[in-house]
């Protein structure tokens, strides 16, 4: 593990987004997602990232169901929406656009 | 996923809670046997997930706030789009039934209309503060002679004087005086000679309304007595924008009278219209000169006006001046009899004589809007019970029954709304035909419009009329047996509860006709009373001219000169030889003069007893009217004198006589021929030469008083009126009748042209725009009645088709059928006339202040109206009436 990075504001909702974005999942998977893809660099707590989910729920981005879990337990699974996954490109461009543009500027 | 979320819906917190909590327990578990896994004990695992994952309390927390308030927004925008498909729905149906929604939105459209139009006036004339500061602190005063029962009389310039000086809780007091056409200045210099209707004003009239000028200022104390540099004006608005275009820079300039030069001080703002719309000028009193009216204790001219202190009511006002009074009548003796005052709000004053007339048309309005609401109410019922299986499927179908209702009840809102602005575009047409209608009729006509607060009084009448009509058949129909109608399939859904309802609404609709109807006819009778009333003179064919001869100008010619030499007033002469000059005039039958035309100004008040009868200490002496008239004068007017009328011969210096009226003949010599005898006016005795038929002098609705005509040649004044008889249309005339006057004196300005036939027509305007439109309310009441028995007989008809099938098919004559038929609906018709009468005879007191010539429980009229609405109803149902005789019984009973 390298160094821990802050979650910058507005981060966590595209994050949940894209991991949401290879299949259903339950918020769990969305953790687990989330710290392997960065092997662990981003530093996610757990409460913020369920209320980003019921938060991105009620926009209409995600939509959720109680379903049985891979040990046969129940879990709450989110599954993106048409608007989520339009919310996803959208707000995915617009980093990319930003990383570029302050990386351009922080450039030596 | 709608429907997954709906079912999530509404959901309590706990409930949240428990879901938020589940979700959260799933992921400590996970990450816990994760841990456990890779070497965590059970309990490290846990502490070491929990200390992962963070607050937990705050997450459930801030999930069940969040679900909370989402779920708020959305029922909210449920709603809100309920009731937009509700109003779209209803929109279809009522295109759907365009009869039906023409019908109910055409009665709603006439009653909010005409309740807005009304309301307007009302509002206008009656409730909107008078548009001063602290309008509740003025009042208007008055002396008063108890002994003599006048106590509403004008006041004298010298009395004014000490009520100012001695004043303590009345903050300001002022006087004014003003006659509509006989107090005017001549405005001279600019063109032609004008004539400005004046109002002279005492030093506190400003200061009274506290009105600042729009520019410059008001009048100085000191420009407002007598010898003081009082030659100043005021203009109102409306002739500071006629004659000069609105130019502040007349201030200080100086216009021309026809006494001289005036100083322009300052120009009033537009919403200062006081005494009267048309005043042109505000004059010091100061500035008319004692041979004009003569500043004296006996003088009584002055209307008065009195701002109260803050926190001096009314009492306290009367109190102080009542007392101020008496101290005056205990110093002069001429002021002995008049030892009181009378105080009465300005707001009472200014409106006071039409007030009545239009509660009385508010009230009339106001029951044509609830016949209006009753009738679509009856309308709406007969619909829903079209609609009866309609609704029994949606509910079996599982609609909620507070859904059914509000789509009832929005179908009436969205009526209403459709009819409030039909009814306001009415009554913008309605308020200006009605202010044209009562031109000249209405105080404060200038400040009468269709403002926010008439608009929002509509709206919110036609909202509650929509709830009020749709309340009703809404709550019938969804309280609707469900089963019942589906299993009748919808066809006679009619159930014996919805036809009493409907046969509720019919009688009460007659019983509001019936109230209507006997208050149009109580205001018709009362006004054909009034246009049968003998006014004692022929007004047809009669015009007049009316002007202010100017005695100074006179007295500085010769031939004026020569008649004061002889003890005469100097303008004599002329004033003789305008009306000889009149009198040859072709087409002029005859002509005289007279001070106060009838309906044109009240006479004087005199003095008056038989030389015999000594009046004693304490009593006071017999009022009489006094007019002065020339020779010629009762036969030109179309009067009957018993004796004879003035000659050229009754001149100054022969033998003073009078002519007297009948009324004052009654009064003093009971059961004798007056002719010959005498009176006393204050010097010796005074031969009555003639006693003519009394002639209303005030107004059509008010008798004769007690009246004495003295020749203008023997007591002479200023004030003229030319009256000619002419052979056809009077109008023609006026153009050579001032022509001839200017012939003689080219600066005599004319005050006034008018017709009698104009000027009865005036008298009667406002009784006659009452009975227009009374009688108007009352036609509305009666065709909405006959739409409500029509509507009800037919549903009978429709009803007990089978019924009536059956019985030709046994014999029954159709003229039985008939018969039965139209019994029904004036059985209904009767029931609405009985209570209707009830309510007449409670309600047509109100009218009894506007009535002349009929009692307010006039019996004749009563029954004549319970006739009319009676044969109304028979006429409406012998319509369906007729389609039930007519019925083919075969084809009913196949049906």
């Amino acid at each position: 593990m390298g160094e821990r990075l802050e979650l910058l504001q507005g981060t966590l909702d595209v994050l949940i987004l894209r991991a949401l974005s290879e299949g259903s999942r339950h918020g769990y998977a969305v953790s687990r997602w989330v710290r392997e893809r960065t092997d662990g660099a981003l530093q996610i707590e757990d409460a913020p990232l369920y209320k980003a989910l019921r938060r991105l729920e009620l926009a209409g981005a995600v939509e959720a169901e109680w379903g049985a879990s891979e040990n046969n337990r129940r879990a709450r699974y989110y599954r993106l929406t048409a608007s989520g996954r339009r919310q996803l490109k959208a707000d995915a461009s617009t980093w990319e656009r930003y990383a570029a543009a302050v990386a351009d500027v922080l450039r030596p | 996923m709608a429907d997954h979320r709906a079912l999530r819906q509404g959901r309590s917190a706990a409930e949240i809670g428990t879901d938020v909590d589940a979700e959260v327990r799933f992921h400590l578990d996970r990450r816990a046997e994760e841990l456990g896994a890779s070497g965590f004990s059970s309990a490290e695992a846990h502490a070491q997930a929990l200390r992962e994952f963070g607050d937990v309390d705050d997450t459930r927390r801030y999930v069940v706030r969040l679900e909370l308030a989402s779920d708020a927004t959305r029922r909210r925008s449920r709603y809100m789009t309920e009731f937009l498909d509700d109003a779209a729905y209803a929109l279809r149906r009522l295109r759907a039934a365009p009869s039906y929604a023409a019908t109910a939105i055409l009665t709603l459209a006439l009653g909010i209309g005409a309740n807005a139009a009304i309301f307007s006036l009302v509002y206008g004339v009656v409730l909107q503060p008078l548009p001063f500061p602290e309008p509740d602190r003025l009042y208007a005063a008055y002396s008063a002679n108890r002994g003599a029962g006048q106590l509403q009389s004008p006041v004298s310039p010298v009395d004014l004087d000490d009520w100012r000086a001695s004043r303590r809780s009345i903050e300001e007091i002022g006087g004014y005086w003003y006659a509509e056409g006989s107090s005017g200045v001549a405005l001279v210099g600019r063109g032609s000679p004008q004539r400005l209707s004046a109002v002279f004003v005492e030093p506190g009239f400003f200061p009274v309304f506290g009105v600042p000028p729009a520019h410059g200022r008001w009048p100085r104390e000191d420009e407002m007595v007598r010898g003081g540099p009082d030659r100043v004006l005021v203009l109102a608005h409306g002739f500071w924008m006629r004659e000069f275009g609105g130019d502040p820079a007349i201030v200080g300039s100086s216009v021309t009278l026809a006494d001289g030069p005036y100083a322009v001080v300052g120009i009033m703002p537009p919403a200062f219209r006081f005494p009267a719309d048309g005043t042109d000028v505000y004059v010091p009193y100061s500035t008319i000169p004692d041979t004009s009216i003569p500043r004296q204790r006996f003088v009584r001219v002055l209307e008065v006006v009195a701002r109260a202190r803050p926190g001096v009511g009314e009492d306290g006002v009367r109190a102080e001046l009542a007392a101020i009074t008496a101290r005056l009548a205990q110093e002069h003796s001429g002021n002995r009899p008049w030892d009181s005052a009378t105080v009465v709000r300005l707001a009472e004053v200014i409106s006071g004589p039409v007030r009545r007339g239009l509660f009385v048309l508010f009230g009339g309005v106001g029951l044509v809007l609830l016949m209006a609401c009753v009738n679509i109410a009856g309308l709406q019922l007969a619909r829903a019970l079209g609609r009866g299986r309609e609704m029994a499927v949606r509910l079996a179908l599982g609609a909620r029954r507070g859904r059914l209702l509000r789509q009832l009840l929005t179908e009436s809102l969205v009526l209403s709304v459709i009819g409030g602005l039909a009814g306001i575009a009415l009554a913008k047409v309605l308020v200006s035909g009605l202010l044209a209608l009562s031109a000249g009729q209405l105080p404060r006509a200038a400040e009468v419009s269709l403002d926010a607060a008439v608009v929002a009084f509509t709206f919110g009448l036609s909202l509650v009329a929509g709830l009020l009509f749709g309340l009703a058949p809404a709550w019938r129909t969804s309280t609707e047996d469900a089963q019942a109608a589906l299993r009748e399939g919808g066809r006679s859904v009619a159930g014996t509860g919805h036809r009493r309802l409907r046969v509720a609404f019919v009688v009460a609709e007659i019983a509001v006709a019936m109230v209507l109807v006997v208050g149009a006819g109580l205001m018709g009778r009362s006004f054909l009373a009034l246009t049968d009333v003998d006014l004692g003179f022929r007004p047809e064919g009669l015009v007049a001219v009316q002007f202010t001869i100017d005695s100074d100008r006179h007295a500085a010619t010769p031939a004026g000169a020569a008649a004061a030499a002889e003890g005469a007033r100097p303008y004599v002469g002329y004033y003789q030889q305008v009306i000889e000059a009149v009198r040859r005039l072709p087409g002029v039958v005859s002509a005289a003069a007279v001070k106060d035309p009838p309906f044109r100004g009240n006479g004087e008040r005199i003095n008056v007893r038989r030389p015999e009868r000594v009046i004693a200490a304490g009593e006071s002496t017999p009022v009489a009217t006094a007019i002065h008239v020339s020779d010629g004068y009762f036969s030109t007017i179309g009067a009957r004198v018993d004796g004879r009328e003035f000659t050229a011969r009754d001149r100054a210096g022969a033998p003073f006589v009078l002519v007297v009226n009948e009324a004052l003949a009654r009064e003093h010599f009971p059961g004798e021929r007056a002719v010959g005898r005498s009176l006393v006016l204050g010097g010796g005795p005074i031969e009555i030469v003639g006693v003519v038929n009394d002639i209303r002098q005030v107004a059509v609705a008010e008798p004769a008083r007690p009246t004495l005509y003295i020749h203008n040649l023997q007591n002479t004044r200023v004030k003229t009126t030319i009256v000619a008889r002419t052979t056809g249309d009077p109008a023609r005339l006026v153009g050579p009748i001032r022509e001839a006057i200017w012939a003689i004196d080219p600066l005599q300005p004319i005050t006034d042209v008018f017709t009698f036939d104009q000027s009865v027509g005036r008298a009667l305007a406002r009784p006659r725009l009452l009975v227009v439109l009374l009688g108007a309310f009352g036609l509305v009441g009666l065709a909405l009645g006959a739409v409500g028995v029509y509507g009800i007989v037919s549903a009978i008809v429709g009803e007990r088709r089978r019924e009536i099938g059956v019985r030709l098919a046994l014999g029954a004559r159709p003229s039985d059928v008939l018969l039965m038929m139209v019994r029904r609906g004036v059985a209904l018709a009767a029931a609405g006339v009985l209570i209707g009468l009830a309510g007449a005879a409670g309600l047509s007191r109100f009218l009894a202040s506007v009535l002349y010539g009929v009692e307010p429980l006039d019996a004749a009229t009563f029954a004549g109206m319970a006739a009319v609405l009676l044969a109304v109803a028979v006429a409406a149902s012998s319509i369906p009436a007729r389609r039930a005789a007519r019925l083919d019984p075969v084809e009913t009973l196949r049906e």
